[in-house]
């Protein structure tokens, strides 16, 4: 492995064309990651034709290092403006956002940056150790029904955090599944309420929809604060976190590190749930459950970890079997496709510089982000000083802009404003915004595994049960689920009960 | 009737037109897939009934308890604005600022993105309450030449062009300026 490692730097550092294609990545995916209203998505979207002219190991390692680098850069903006980069910053934002409000930005991007960099580069380590016995352990371990038993188990943990109650939690996590069954159904192909328009037969784009309940959402909320005269301005600060604060939540960073890494082995479920998982595990296993959400560092920690932790796993699935975990490996599977070549086992054999030139880069990256980030973060926390009346109009239109760019339809900017119409509307409501989205991705998948895995059983439940995985996940997710119920009906018997006593 | 208020019958109410509407319309593609036993409604259909079970289950938390924040629920946004004076002015400002960017939305595939986005920025501003005229130009114009540059000229990104004159030939004109920069280098 060492050998190899140092064959992949070697490949990486001693062309200067690749040198510099690299240190795009890096700065590239930072930028489009902490800038409100793009993200690492639409920079990867514009730069998708141009890997044609690439080397195929440059246009590769381009988008590995993109991903690593963006996923760390989504985390600012969610910290900063409570806008998540990518779904995968979602929960950085539930207890980031109320850390800036509170004066501590530094702290919690000090944090991200950290837990970021330590997620990802003990990420790409397993990765490079253990890529082909983890791909052939999943190989054998891990089929639909596994799949479907993660999915329900993710969305059992989404509708447990955000939302005012938890009922709320539910119905916001349906409502992303139900916008998740517009467009063709997986098994058959049929359309599906496209309500008579061509364009909907491909579904509700996913980048759209996320600008949309994120950023324009949040830009909406402000401006109706600015118009009620109750706007604050966040408060700068650049005060990094101690190594002893940091090193109180080592647990929670080893925790998130194990649960990013296994959600990103699992093709189609990437860093969102990951990130989910690991938020959600920290506020099962903390003692101080109630902090959650009020500006806990321990939760930026989490799921900054945990995200950053599933970039390196990601890469097993797509180069051991060329499946995909999310978006931007999606966007690599067409990189690999402009060059005639197909990932999956077979690269490993055809084109191992290829392979380590895309790890070597990917653990590069990850130092980098502690090695810039730090520098680079006291000149982006500089971005609160900007008055919220000139930061907005740039925002909407940077989104508009990402939101036409991934597939050139003027709907799709129509989709996104109408989304961030509908997630004003439902945050001032109670819904969980992060719930909607998290159904929205799991929807899909969700729904293909769970018929593939239905096909495999014959439709037998009990042999779908018999499997350990499903059975630890379904059981996980049902009690999850179980637990938040009793929770909901015990403290609010309490709650009523003391008001009684004080009436 | 508990704790229910005006608006929880509403929320009650869409929620419920929601799950009609997609039942109804469900109809419109429930056909047999032959590998596939629940078909192309099985899944959009349970998710209904799951609607349906927990939009019970909120309006019996609301008849109980109102619009009270269950008590340790994690990740939610403090409302502060319930409570307050709510002047018509401010409401009508938030409602033309939430209409605004629809507007503009719509206004792309006629008008473009390069003569529909100043407009836009302008209006974005002084629905925000600024008022300073040189202050509105000048940062409409920085913001419109920050976008050209980074996605016209330096990303070369495809923006939506217009199909009326003369907006269309406005985006004409643009990519025209574009393409003789980057002959220039």
């Amino acid at each position: 492995m060492i050998d190899n490692f140092l064959h992949g730097t070697n490949a990486l550092f001693s062309d200067p064309f690749t040198v510099l294609i690299f240190v795009l990545g890096v700065f590239g995916g930072m930028l489009f990651g902490a800038i409100p209203g793009v993200s690492m998505l639409t920079l990867a979207a514009i730069l998708l034709p141009f890997t044609a002219s690439l080397d195929p190991a440059q246009g590769v390692m381009l988008f590995a290092v993109i991903y690593c680098t963006g996923t760390y850069g989504g985390a600012i903006t969610a910290i900063l403006f409570n806008i998540p980069g990518a779904p995968e910053n979602a929960p950085t934002a539930f207890d980031g956002y109320p850390m800036t409000k509170q004066g501590k930005a530094g702290k919690a991007v000090g944090a991200a940056v950290l837990c970021s960099a330590v997620g990802g580069t003990a990420s790409a380590l397993i990765m490079m150790a253990a890529t082909e016995p983890l791909a052939q352990w999943a190989i054998r371990n891990i089929g639909p029904p596994e799949i479907f038993a993660l999915v329900f188990f993710g969305l059992a943990v989404a509708s447990s955090v955000g939302g005012n109650t938890i009922w709320k939690g539910w119905l916001s996590v349906i409502f992303g599944l139900l916008i998740a069954t517009i467009g063709q159904d997986p098994v058959g192909g049929i359309n599906r309420y496209n309500f008579g328009t061509t364009d909907l037969a491909a579904g509700i784009a996913f980048v759209p929809s996320i600008l949309g309940f994120f950023a324009v959402s949040e830009i909406f909320v402000q401006a109706e604060r600015r118009a009620f005269g109750k706007y604050t301005a966040p408060k700068l600060s650049v005060d990094f976190p101690s190594i002893a604060e940091l090193w109180m939540h080592k647990i929670a960073v080893l925790r998130s590190i194990l649960v990013g890494f296994f959600c990103g082995i699992l093709p189609g479920i990437g860093a969102t749930l990951a990130a989910f998982m690991g938020y959600g595990e920290a506020v099962r296993w903390s003692k101080n459950k109630e902090s959650f959400g009020k500006g806990n560092l321990e939760g930026v920690i989490s799921s900054e970890t945990a995200n950053n932790a599933a970039t390196g796993a990601a890469m097993i699935p797509l180069l051991a079997l060329g499946l995909p975990g999310g978006a931007l490996t999606a966007m690599m599977v067409a990189v690999f496709q402009f060059h005639d070549m197909e990932p999956g086992p077979l690269v490993f054999y055809n084109s191992p510089d290829l392979i380590w030139v895309v790890f070597a880069a990917m653990f590069y990256a990850n130092l980098s982000i502690l090695l810039i980030g730090f520098v680079e973060t006291k000149t982006i926390l500089h971005l609160l000083k900007i008055p919220f009346h000139f930061l907005a109009p740039m925002i909407l239109l940077l989104a508009s802009i990402g939101s036409y760019i991934g597939r050139g339809l003027v709907l799709d900017v129509i989709v996104m404003f109408v989304a961030g119409l509908a997630g004003f509307l439902l945050r001032r409501s109670g819904y969980s915004i992060p719930g909607i989205v998290l159904g929205l991705i799991l929807g899909k998948i969700g729904e293909q595994n769970f018929a593939q895995g239905m096909q495999m059983v014959h439709y037998d439940l009990v042999a779908y049960m018999s499997r350990p995985i499903c059975f630890i996940l379904i059981v996980a997710g049902a009690l999850t689920l179980g637990t938040s119920v009793y929770r909901a009906l015990t403290a609010n018997r309490a709650s009523a009960g003391s008001s009684a006593g004080q009436g | 009737m508990g704790n229910i208020t005006k608006f929880h019958l509403i929320e009650l109410g869409l929620w419920a037109t929601i799950a009609v509407v997609f039942f109804a319309y469900s109809f419109e593609f429930n056909q047999t897939i032959e590998i596939y036993k629940f078909g192309a409604t099985g899944w959009p259909r349970a998710i209904l009934a799951m609607l349906v079970v927990v939009m019970i289950g909120n309006i019996f938390y609301q008849k109980a308890h109102g619009s009270a924040v269950q008590p340790g629920r994690v990740g939610i946004a403090d409302d502060d604005l319930t409570e307050i004076k709510k002047p018509l002015s401010a409401i009508l400002n938030i409602i033309a600022f939430v209409a605004l960017p629809l507007g503009y939305a719509w206004s792309l595939k006629p008008i473009g993105f390069y003569a529909a986005t100043p407009v836009f920025t302008f209006l974005v501003i002084l629905l925000l309450g600024e008022r300073r005229v040189r202050w509105l130009i000048g940062i409409t114009f920085l913001i419109y030449v920050l976008l050209i540059g980074l996605f016209m000229v330096f990303l070369n990104a495809p923006l939506p062009q217009g199909t009326v004159s003369p907006f269309y030939d406005f985006s004409a004109f643009m990519l025209r300026m574009n393409t003789q920069l980057q002959h220039m280098f």
